[in-house]
């Protein structure tokens, strides 16, 4: 009954990931992106419904917590200037985009063919999900030019990883995998500071640049 | 003690932040860097216990990294004293992170579970991004951005090999290191090797070595001096640390081969493309992150060499980051007098200041391995491991590139050091502090070069059989 639920979750992830990747506004993009976090959060949930134990509860409320409010937000925080909330040229156009997407995810769920997990695995989606979410988010992050839109990209990756991870949750101490939600939340609070730094840049030169060009990572 | 190591310089990070004076800040930093230094001083005769369950735990080879740490931290908080002279922006966040730094990187050093290494090379590397666009313009920024994606990026390729190595170790369960190589003949193989492909990958983009370099002359020509410093001669041997510990499981599992192709290929790849682009080159600190690029291909190439390659480079560790010192604080003198380090902006500086002009003849020479200081004897060394296993072409190319690197950079400082003087605008006299700093680091390098002493060679040899490389 449960392990259904671990596989819709784990094709809704890919789903999203398809859905940011199709996307042009910005503010659109953080919500799927805040949504695909929710839904990856419920996981442990799913995996371990027959013994829940307070550990998964505590994880559960920390990823909740962190990549499905505190990282969104600080992103909305980023953009707050309305002149940067869509990606106007990306390198690869969203129809182009989408078929390199569907390619990407025929090719993770080849790649898995070949890959067996040791011991029995609570479903056999969670290693090609995973394998495309973070190739699709590599793929946000090469093909697109503004700043925000590649930390999106970054942190589809680490949606990927994550959802690698919770398969394996036993073989990491908790306060490891506390450790490691907090560094990819430092992260993005950085590049966020650093995304704002830039349009800083950018508003004092504004006579010499482009109003379009605001926000782009070089 | 290794708790208190990296605990007290965060509290005093986060101690920065209160209202206090800029000077009590950088007091409050050459305190700590002392502190931090006398400590690890004394781990040389009594060796710490381990803590909190095997998870930190001082070997020889995190002892290595550790030293070179506090050395380069104490070079640059005696260095920062005379820099903040004449340099009037706030310096808060900028000890801030350092401090964050000196803890982070002393957690790498003494970390022996994979989890916990991966949170600490990932939390140096957040550190140290605000610290590149300390001269907020546009190039630095620049700059940082490239750098905290390309690095993000690659830790995160080094969490899924984490996370690999945590498949591959289903039987043992557990990714402390020592229980990993007990266990090792249970590892699985296959998840093994793709889990050593996203480590090299991974901690190889931290390292800046090719073709993932591309950061590197970008963050290093915007950085002040003293980051450069500590991000060529600590950060990236962080990361080389963590290639060690995959070294150690590969030579328990019969790996040695497999790993050993992948660093040899990266290190000569590493050793090529500096020397492509050197020639082209017209600033000092970009020329200087070539070199750096350089140097850490040819520590990978020592490691996938293996026994006297290995040994040289763990030598090489230590030079390079005293090299470093010289070259990174000299040209960071050297932009704070004339506000710029481009060998066209800038010439004769021996003229007006001899002093500088010295230090930097030797930074150029400790950069490149000359004779007598110590780089010389561990580039050495590591080319010699290539004869000695009939890798004549290996060492051939090698001695070719360092050539090259030899007449770039050598094109570039001397143009610099002589040349028609031009009037300097910012700062008109030689600071004592900043110059202390470097001599320091010229005395120990040359020191080094000429005689190896007893306790530092035991060190050498116990790393290189607890690597346990054939």
């Amino acid at each position: 009954m449960m392990t259904s639920w671990v596989d819709t979750s784990c094709i809704i992830t890919v789903f999203l990931s398809l859905i940011i990747l199709s996307n042009y506004r910005v503010t659109a993009m953080i919500r799927v992106f805040a949504l695909q976090s929710f839904v990856l959060s419920l996981l442990p949930f799913f995996l371990h419904a027959s013994s829940l134990s307070g550990r998964d509860i505590f994880i559960v409320l920390v990823t909740m917590i962190l990549k499905a409010a505190l990282v969104p937000y600080i992103l909305f925080w980023a953009i707050r200037h309305v002149s940067m909330r869509s990606e106007i040229k990306p390198i690869i156009g969203f129809g182009a985009s989408i078929i390199l997407g569907a390619l990407v995810i025929a090719g993770a769920f080849w790649i898995s063919l070949s890959l067996t997990l040791p011991g029995k695995p609570a479903s056999d989606l969670i290693l090609p999900c995973s394998l495309s979410t973070v190739l699709l988010g590599f793929m946000i992050m090469v093909t697109r030019t503004r700043a925000v839109t590649q930390v999106l990209g970054y942190l589809i990756m680490e949606n990927g990883i994550f959802l690698f991870a919770v398969s394996l949750f036993d073989v990491m101490p908790v306060l490891i995998e506390i450790g490691i939600l907090l560094d990819i939340f430092v992260a993005v609070f950085i590049m966020a500071i650093v995304v704002n730094h830039i349009n800083e840049e950018f508003e004092k030169n504004m006579v010499s640049v482009s109003r379009s060009k605001m926000g782009e990572a070089f | 003690m290794l708790t208190l190591l990296i605990a007290i310089p965060f509290l005093c990070a986060l101690a920065v932040f209160l209202p206090v004076s800029r000077d009590f800040r950088l007091k409050l930093f050459f305190v700590i860097s002392l502190a931090h230094a006398l400590i690890v001083a004394s781990f040389w005769s009594h060796q710490p216990l381990e803590e909190y369950n095997g998870f930190l735990v001082l070997d020889s080879l995190g002892l290595i990294l550790l030293s070179i740490i506090s050395f380069l931290f104490l070079s640059v908080s005696i260095f920062m004293i005379g820099y903040f002279k004449h340099e009037k922006r706030s310096n808060r966040l900028f000890t801030a992170c350092l401090l964050f730094l000196l803890s982070t990187m002393s957690l790498v050093a003494v970390s022996y579970h994979f989890g916990l290494l991966w949170v600490a090379i990932e939390a140096t590397t957040l550190f140290s991004a605000p610290l590149i666009s300390f001269h907020r313009n546009q190039q630095s920024l620049q700059a940082t951005w490239r750098y905290l994606l390309i690095c993000s990026v690659g830790i995160a390729l080094a969490l899924m090999g984490t996370f690999f190595l945590a498949i591959a170790a289903h039987d043992v369960h557990t990714l402390l290191l020592p229980v990993l190589l007990k266990g090792a003949s249970s590892l699985s193989v296959n998840w093994l090797k793709l889990s050593i492909i996203f480590f090299i990958v991974g901690y190889g983009c931290k390292m800046g070595l090719a073709p993932t370099h591309s950061w590197k002359p970008e963050a290093y020509g915007q950085a002040t001096g003293m980051v450069g410093v500590l991000m060529a001669g600590a950060l990236t041997q962080c990361s080389f640390l963590a290639l060690l510990r995959i070294a150690q499981i590969c030579n328990k599992t019969g790996l040695t081969e497999f790993y050993s192709s992948i660093l040899i290929v990266s290190g000569i790849l590493s050793l090529a493309v500096p020397a492509m682009f050197i020639l082209g080159e017209k600033n000092i600190k970009r020329a200087f992150a070539y070199s750096s690029i350089e140097h850490m291909g040819l520590l990978v190439l020592g490691l996938g060499l293996g026994s006297v390659g290995l040994f040289g480079a763990l030598f090489h560790m230590i030079n390079n980051a005293l090299a470093k010192v010289i070259m990174f604080l000299t040209a960071g003198s050297v932009a704070q007098k004339y506000g710029s380090t481009r060998s066209d902006e800038v010439t004769g500086v021996i003229h007006i200041y001899p002093l500088t002009g010295i230090l930097l003849i030797a930074a150029f020479l400790a950069g490149i391995g000359m004779f007598p200081f110590a780089t010389f004897h561990s580039e050495l060394l590591i080319l010699n491991a290539a004869i000695i296993s009939k890798h004549y072409l290996l060492a051939a190319i090698g001695v070719i590139c360092l050539a090259f690197m030899f007449i770039g950079v050598g094109k570039i400082v001397l143009g610099v050091i002589h040349g028609k003087p031009k009037e300097p605008l910012l700062a008109k006299k030689e600071n004592i502090y900043m110059n202390v700093a470097i001599a320091m680091a010229v005395l120990l390098l040359i020191g080094l070069g000429l005689w190896m002493p007893r306790p530092l060679e035991n060190l050498l040899h116990n790393a290189v059989s607890l690597v346990g490389a054939v």
